[in-house]
């Protein structure tokens, strides 16, 4: 250990960082000057206007002479100069607006006037990479603002979407490289509720998506409720995101475009802002904690509670074995020795947050050729991202490369789209403890008391070995020994695609899609004997985790129009498989701790140790869907869906499900009596119902499972006390009648463009139902601990509404969008009403599941206020420990004492509404864009109190806590009194519960386009400046009120859902600034 | 190309149709269903599928390691028979573990209660599930292949299966009274709970049919399994248990006279993690606990005991919990004649401060220095126990657990999982000889034979004088086992006087009560027992009240303590399998009265 301490040293990462965000900003402009565009002969300077139907000027069109590379971009009056060949032409491009055209014949100057694509005329990808009109769309199908999802940071394009769009949430933490929880219109299921996400035709259910650049992406469709995702059947219940990256449409020479961005991430808030970091106050707490408790105040560290001190030295607390306790005044430096004798000293206030976390460098590097011509189209993109973590040692970073093609060939088309990533995950701090609290990094630094100093005095990692100092290790330490942990994804990810229009009706596709995921995982634990609790040997283990995916899908189309009936069928066929092989090796005891000498072999660690094993899964999935649409003169519109699709992961005789879906449109704009309303520019009305189905289980549930384990089911019949023989239990009870779970969608919405253009609304309500619900109703424990069969039983209901209201001029847009969403068990089994959440904190389980309330309500005592004195006791419920000053719990059930029956429902972690804001404002050269969150009527269980509060361990405090904490003068105190005999107080209540809304300004950008005259050999430059979280408004008093969702997986399946909301120490989210520049040529 | 494009849509529907046909065959999605890397009930339908089952059910004899977070199903019932009583503390500091406090100050309806009661619960009818699970599957291979395994082997399988599933049920009608009994053929699990007398009834009847079917000596002669000897000592014990003394006196002299058990010479050898000493003639029936068996988190290796350690500045590290009372040091105290001075001096518990190696001059019974830590007392052969071992002395007081300790030497200790050095390899005794002999004296004494009874006594009180705790360590300091244990009167013993008198004169049946149980307790000693024989002998109201009266002086958190009451007869069913075992909206347990 020492040699590992000494060999490495620390990087000093700040300013260096600081000034690569600089440098590379600097050298991104250097390069991109150096590159020359070519010009091309007998050319003329054209110049000219554009504006809209109204006579205002459009700023930011992309103006370009065809067939050649000159581009231009409108000013803040429309005005533009472009050279161009005399006998050319020009198109005029704007997002928003139906392109335009125009011929050059010699003039020089050409104006044109751009008119507006009204929101219903939008083309959007929805099945099966089939584009339709909006107005053709009868379901419930949001398209996410790419070009806002591109300006923010996270690595993932999921982290993105947050506030994007109404009825889709989004958590993730400030881990980089986090985990996403997208949710789509509540949660409809006890487990696996991520929606499906289809890239460019291919399924993928994965929460990370960390593998795709969201740079490369083109647009987002989510479809939200069954009419429109019905098609996708199988695993359409949670919703469906569409994802394309290809760039359609491209045409003419290569064009490269370079986008750099780099930026310095800090966490919003820290716990400094909230813990002590004064041991002088910690004492305080101490010391009144136990004379309250009228226990004698342990000595050991601060010595005499009439005359305390800090001490020079916290360890040792003695001299000697042979010593009394207490603190000890002739260490000997000299008689250091490590691991066998520490000697530590004190800290005059050991800021831990700040050893930890603090500014950390994030950069984005991408180029991508994109060009083509009438028969092809091409894209190569390439991407490096590094981000560092706020918290110290931790780095994620990605680098890929995408090769997108498409081809025509007479009545033949073909191409792939194909994407390899590799991203690199080091420092192993995960986005949530998935254990205790304690276990992360966050829990850690809350228990280290601030008298314990970073390192001892030989420069190795300190802890609060001493009594009273808690049992945990030196945030610092974990951070440092887990820097060379790594953890590798590398993934092939795309499809092969081919079409063949046989006539102008019938179009054949056919598409091979494979998603390999090959992940690597190492993770180290060094000694610790600087711990109250040691670990006295070492140990790595490292996994690798191998899934394949492949898919393929037959699709044939049939169009036809006659007079003002139009028809369009899609019927097809896809077959699905995923294999799976997990292998896990650790060992213990490695001499030489050097991650070069991590390897699972005998001669560097202990070979008795050693343990290797492995698992695998495999699913499958048949399916066979048709679609019809019949549109009547563009007034009327119904849509018929009917998808079949087999599952391998369901009963014999249930493996099939039927998912049927009905949607009708009536465009009222098109009805005589609305035609020129002045108001209603145009109004559609839509109807959908439909089935969707969950089969999201652990494969092989059919049947019942033996296995058996060294550590659970060996033993040591023979009594040799060193070695086991092989036993045998049952481990997972089967289900020969696993049967779809079957969600129930009724949706009713309208799109309504108002003033001509100038307002868009799109409002849906809608109904989901869940019924057949796969779930694992606990066994009583005389069935034995097997994990229990999965069964179809349950219903779950939510209701909602979403909506948004948008409006785009030239100068300012805006855009809000909100949505509600109730979430209600209606029944689970046929006896349980009720049943907890999947993990317990220290205290016991604050989660219940229960009939009538929605999913994950927090479920504890009701609290009223603090005892007053003697006589409030008397006069109050019986109730175990009470006492003046500690937390009285109501008596719900009115018998006259405090027991398990009197928990209720204390709180609920679902939000009451949450909406979304995006501003622009765009003035000449300048835009200035926005997008604020606000989630409104959620609480949070905020289970941190447990330590900060209540003392778990021995560890440190809120700051608040010694002047608001009971006294016979303080009757209404915010805590109860100090006491460290008082284990009551601490039982899972409200005390708990706060309301987690806020608001927060996710994103601010303010951009500069830069004119082409300042830059010539550029077509376009933008500069932009960038800062993420800048404020939150909150009444929530601890670290962060954006929880991320606790990774828990159980033998039923991933079950988050049932544990949100719980503030136990997730890796907080970061506010950012950052500096980008994005130029073509 | 040409069929393409001159008929198109019949190359579209054929390329559908083989599509269809390729991935439509039933196998496709069969192949997929199958689970992997697990087996099913036909790989196990042979004779080492049976046996390995059996083997599961032994090993859920201590399931800590399986039941994480807590630690209310470790095989020695330290949280449920030992924190409860006078023997001793939680320990450590009050902000660890928060829930044994709760359990140790009799607040039993409280949900941190509630989460330990439901791990013992839980635990104990595994045990029978697994027991059964071997049963329903010996039942099957029987049917399906009648040769595969032999008669004899096939009894000596269901003898040990249908006495685990007795001593399963034992455990949870010691906790809690009135519990379902379940067998191999009970296929609906929410079965009501039985009154406490017919679960007696259904455990004898599982031990008769043990004896029955169990030979006379561990099947391959793995000392680990139950033979018919085994299943006999344990009917005796559950027949004092009930209160049956006629027919517990029938069982315990047949197992006296007749049984392979004796006595450990000396105390040092009953609780050790030398191997070559494990599983003596004392040993009845123990966990067998194994370390460095490849497992990679030790949890073979008493799981369960590894919070009861000396604390950060002993050689273990952690976590100083399982505290000995003071009330339990004193007890140790005696008399000029060896005796137990709690029988003769009312004042024998009137000590408050520290007693250490200072007191040497006190004299001790010598199984003190095998049961508790003490300051300046050799502890085994880590040295001289130290306050620096104490994690909080004003919360946990100032002693140690000793008896689940490895000694340095023994090679018990793991060198794998959390915190190894508190991770080893003593066997945790479930039944040892010297309680089945206090049993059998407690039964002599209630038939109406105390001289029998004091005959056992002195037996094991003459044990309990053959070695005491020696230095452990040599003049240089390094362990050396041949210093563990020394005579009585070994000239090194500077840290105490060690003194242990036979009874002499003639009984009566009261003084013989007091004193098989004074023998009891000084005997078994923090292993577990002591609550539960409180409870068995009615004394547990007033034992355990006059002991909070005086040791909340001493300990101020156990000031908080509720009143043992009636109701601590039997702990509460844990909330939540009354709620699981419903059935049509109905409760089907009862809970407990009072609760």
């Amino acid at each position: 250990m020492e040699t590992m301490l000494g060999k490495h040293s620390f990087p000093h990462r700040r300013p260096h960082r600081l000034w690569a965000v600089g440098l590379s900003f600097l050298m991104a402009l250097v390069l991109l000057g150096a590159v020359r565009g070519t010009a091309l002969s007998q050319e003329i300077s054209v110049t000219g206007t554009v504006t809209e139907k109204s006579g205002f000027p459009l700023r930011g069109v992309t103006v370009r002479a065809t067939g050649t590379d000159a581009t231009a971009t409108t000013n803040q009056y429309g005005k533009y100069t472009i050279l161009a060949p005399s006998s050319g032409e020009l198109t005029f491009t704007l997002i928003g607006q139906k392109p335009g055209r125009a011929s050059i014949g010699g003039r020089t100057t050409v104006d044109i006037t751009l008119e507006r694509i009204s929101f219903l005329e939008e083309v959007v990808v929805t099945a099966y990479s089939e584009s339709q009109k909006r107005s053709e769309i009868t379901g419930a199908v949001s398209g996410v603002n790419v070009e806002q999802v591109q300006k923010r940071t996270g690595a993932s394009v999921l982290q993105r979407l947050d506030a994007a769009v109404p009825g889709v949430t989004v958590d993730a933490s400030g881990s980089p490289g986090s985990r996403s929880t997208v949710r789509i219109r509540g949660v409809s299921s006890f487990q696996n509720n991520d929606p499906l996400y289809i890239i460019d035709g291919v399924a993928a259910q994965d929460s990370y998506i960390n593998f795709l650049n969201p740079n490369d992406i083109q647009s987002i469709q989510v479809l939200k409720d069954a009419s429109a995702a019905s098609i996708y059947g199988a695993r359409a219940s949670n919703g469906v995101v569409i994802i394309e990256t290809t760039k359609r449409g491209a045409s003419g020479p290569p064009k490269t475009t370079v986008r750099v961005r780099s930026g310095v991430a800090s966490p919003v808030r820290g716990y400094d802002d909230i813990l002590l970091t004064d041991p002088n106050a910690y004492y305080q707490v101490f010391k009144t904690s136990y004379e309250n408790a009228g226990q004698a105040v342990p000595e050991n560290i601060y010595g005499s509670p009439t005359s305390p001190t800090i001490p020079k030295y916290i360890w040792p607390n003695n001299c000697g074995p042979d010593e009394a306790a207490g603190v000890c005044s002739n260490v000997d430096p000299a008689s250091y020795a490590y691991p066998d004798n520490l000697i530590m000293a004190s800290s005059s206030g050991t800021n831990w947050w700040k050893e930890v976390f603090g500014p950390a460098y994030v950069g984005d590097y991408n180029v991508d050729v994109a060009g083509g011509s009438a028969d092809n189209a091409y894209l190569v993109s390439a991407n490096y991202f590094d981000q560092n973590g706020t918290a110290k040692y931790n780095r994620f970073q990605r680098g890929s490369l995408r090769v997108n093609t498409n081809f025509q060939r007479r009545k033949w088309s073909f191409g792939e789209n194909l994407a390899v990533s590799t991203d690199r995950h080091n420092g192993g701090l995960p986005d949530d403890p998935t254990g205790y609290a304690e276990d992360g990094i966050l829990g850690k630094n809350i228990l280290m008391q601030p008298i314990v100093p970073v390192r001892d005095v030989a420069g190795n990692f300190a802890s609060g070995k001493a009594v009273s100092l808690g049992n945990q290790s030196n945030p610092l330490k974990y951070a440092f020994a887990h820097k060379d942990d790594l953890t590798k994804n590398d993934r092939i990810f795309g499809s092969l695609f081919a079409g063949y229009d046989i006539n102008s009706r019938f179009a054949l596709r056919t598409r091979v899609g494979f998603n390999r995921t090959q992940g690597e995982t190492s993770f180290f634990t060094p000694i610790t004997p600087e711990n109250s609790e040691p670990q006295t040997t070492n140990s790595n283990f490292e996994n690798q985790n191998d899934t394949r995916d492949w898919a393929w899908s037959n699709t044939l189309k049939y169009l036809q129009n006659f007079n003002k009936h139009g028809v369009s069928v899609l019927v097809g066929q896809e077959v699905s498989k995923t294999t799976n092989r997990f292998l896990q090796g650790q060992c213990s005891g490695f001499i030489d701790t050097d991650v070069n000498s991590r390897y699972l072999s005998d001669v560097l660690c202990d070979a008795s140790t050693k343990q290797v094993f492995s698992t695998g899964y495999e699913n499958a999935l048949l399916s066979f869907f048709g679609k019809a649409d019949y549109n009547y003169a563009n007034r009327y519109i119904a849509t018929f869906t009917l998808r079949q699709d087999g599952s391998s992961n369901l009963g014999p005789d249930h493996r099939w499900g039927t998912f049927p879906a009905v949607g009708l449109g009536w465009r009222l704009s098109q009805e005589s009596f609305m035609r020129d309303n002045k108001t209603f520019s145009d109004v559609m009305l839509r109807f959908g119902w439909g089935l969707t189905g969950n089969q999201s289980i652990p494969s092989g549930r059919i049947v019942a499972q033996y296995s058996g384990d060294r550590g659970d089911t060996y033993y040591d019949i023979a009594g040799s006390n060193s070695s086991v023989a092989a036993g045998y239990r049952l481990t997972a009870l089967g289900n020969p009648d696993l049967k779809w779970e079957e969600n129930n969608s009724l949706n009713m919405g309208a799109d309504i463009t108002l003033f001509s253009g100038k307002v868009d609304l799109v409002v849906d309500v809608y109904q989901r139902k869940t019924n057949n619900l796969l779930f694992a109703p606990q066994n009583p424990a005389t069935a034995g601990i097997a994990a229990p069969a999965i069964v179809n039983v349950g219903k779950m209901k939510n209701t909602g509404i979403d909506f948004s209201i948008g409006h785009r001029s030239t100068s300012w847009s805006v855009n809000f969008n909100g949505s509600h969403y109730s979430n209600e068990i209606e029944s689970i089994d046929g006896d349980a009403d009720f049943f907890y959440g999947p993990i317990s904190t220290r205290f016991g389980n604050q989660v219940i599941n229960q009939v009538g309330q929605p999913i994950g309500a927090f479920y504890g005592y009701k609290t009223e206020g603090l005892f007053r004195d003697d006589a409030d006791v008397a006069a109050h419920a019986q109730q175990d420990g009470a006492q003046p000053g500690r937390i009285k719990f109501k008596d719900v059930n009115g018998d006259g004492q405090i027991t398990l029956a009197d928990r209720t429902i204390i709180g609920t972690p679902h939000p009451d509404f949450t909406a979304g804001l995006d501003v622009g404002f765009y003035r000449g050269a300048w835009d200035l864009t926005a997008t604020v969150f606000g989630t409104f009527g959620n609480d949070i269980f905020e289970n941190q109190k447990e330590f900060y509060v209540f003392r778990e361990f021995s560890t440190n405090v809120r700051k608040d806590l010694l002047n608001n904490s009971w006294t016979p003068d303080r009757p209404n105190a915010k805590y109860p009194r100090l006491d460290v005999s008082d284990t009551y107080s601490s039982a899972l209540s409200d005390f708990y519960v706060e309301d987690g809304s806020y608001v927060r300004l996710r994103s601010v950008q303010l951009g500069y386009n830069v004119p082409s005259k300042y830059i010539r050999f550029l077509q376009a430059t933008r500069v932009y400046l960038q800062a993420e979280n800048l404020f939150t408004i909150t009444g929530y008093d601890a670290l962060d009120p954006a929880l991320p969702a606790a990774n828990i997986t159980q033998a039923a399946g991933d079950v988050r859902d049932q544990y949100r909301g719980i503030d136990r120490g997730s890796y907080p989210s970061n506010r950012m600034f950052s500096l980008g520049i994005v130029t073509s040529f | 190309m040409k069929i393409v494009t001159k008929h198109p849509l019949v190359f579209a529907v054929s390329l559908m149709a083989t599509v269809a046909a390729g991935w439509g065959c039933k196998d496709f999605l069969e192949k997929a269903s199958e689970p992997l890397g697990t087996l099913d009930q036909n790989t196990l339908l042979n004779k080492a599928g049976v046996e390995g089952s059996l083997l599961s059910a032994y090993r859920i004899l201590d399931c800590t390691s399986q039941f994480q977070p807590d630690w209310g199903c470790a095989a020695s019932n330290w949280v449920w028979g030992s924190v409860t009583s006078d023997d001793a503390y939680k320990g450590s500091e009050s902000t660890d573990q928060p829930p044994i406090d709760d359990i140790e100050q009799y607040h039993w309806s409280t949900g941190k209660s509630e989460d330990y009661l439901n791990t013992k619960w839980r635990g104990v009818y595994e045990g029978v599930s697994r027991a059964n699970a071997t049963l329903s599957l010996l039942k099957q291979v029987q049917e399906a292949k009648p040769g595969e395994i032999d008669e004899e082997t096939a009894n000596g399988i269901r003898g040990e299966a249908v006495f685990l599933r007795a001593h399963y049920h034992f455990e949870a009608w010691r906790m809690w009274g009135n519990v379902p009994y379940y067998r191999e053929d009970d296929t609906d699990f929410k079965k009501p709970n039985l009154q406490s007398d017919a679960v007696v009834t259904e455990i004898l009847k599982d031990l008769d049919e043990a004896i029955g079917l169990l030979p006379t000596g561990p099947r391959n002669g793995q000392k680990g399994r139950a033979d018919q000897w085994t299943a006999k000592a344990y009917k005796g014990r559950l027949q004092v248990y009930a209160g049956q003394f006629a027919d517990a006196l029938t069982t315990l002299r047949e197992v006296q006279s007749a049984g392979p058990y004796a006595l450990e010479t000396s105390f040092d050898k009953v609780w050790t993690g030398y191997s070559d000493e494990a599983n003596g003639k004392e040993t009845i029936f123990a966990y067998q606990a194994s370390s460095n068996d490849g497992e990679t988190n030790g949890n073979n290796a008493n799981y369960g005991e590894r919070l009861n350690f000396p604390h950060s500045g002993s050689p273990f590290g952690c976590c100083g919990f399982h505290q000995p009372s003071q009330n339990l040091v004193n007890y140790f105290r005696v008399d000029a004649a060896g005796l137990p001075l709690a029988l003769s001096d009312p004042s024998w518990n009137s000590n408050n401060a520290n007693f250490t190696a200072a007191n040497n001059t006190v004299a001790v019974d010598p199984r003190l220095d095998w049961t508790v830590g003490r300051d300046g007392v050799p502890y085994k052969d880590w040295g001289k126990h130290a306050a620096s071992w104490i994690r909080a002395p004003a919360y946990g007081g100032t002693y140690s657990p000793k008896k689940n300790a490895h000694e340095k030497t023994s090679g018990a200790e793991s060198s794998v999982g959390w915190v190894p050095t508190q991770l080893n390899s003593v066997n945790i005794h479930i039944f040892r000889y010297a309680d089945l002999l206090l049993l059998l004296a407690e039964a002599e004494v209630e038939a109406g034979s105390p001289a029998n009874a004091q005959t056992i006594v002195n037996q094991i009180r003459a044990r309990a004088g053959v070695a005491v705790q020696g230095p452990g360590v040599d003049a240089a300091g390094a362990a050396n086992r041949a210093l563990i244990a020394v005579p009585i009167n070994d000239p090194s013993i500077t840290w105490a006087t060690y003194r242990v008198g036979q009874y002499g004169g003639t009984w009566t049946q009261a003084e013989a009560r007091d004193r098989v149980r004074a023998e009891r307790r000084l005997e078994l000693a923090m292993e577990g027992q002591r609550f539960f024989d409180l409870r068995r002998w009615g004394i547990a109201e007033q034992t355990l009240n006059d002991y909070i009266a005086v040791e909340k002086n001493r300990r101020t958190q156990l000031g908080a303590a509720e009143a043992f009451t009636q109701r601590h007869r039997y702990f509460p069913i844990p909330a939540i399998q009354i709620e699981l075992s419903k059935s049509n909206g109905q409760n089907t347990l009862t809970q407990n009265p009072g609760w």
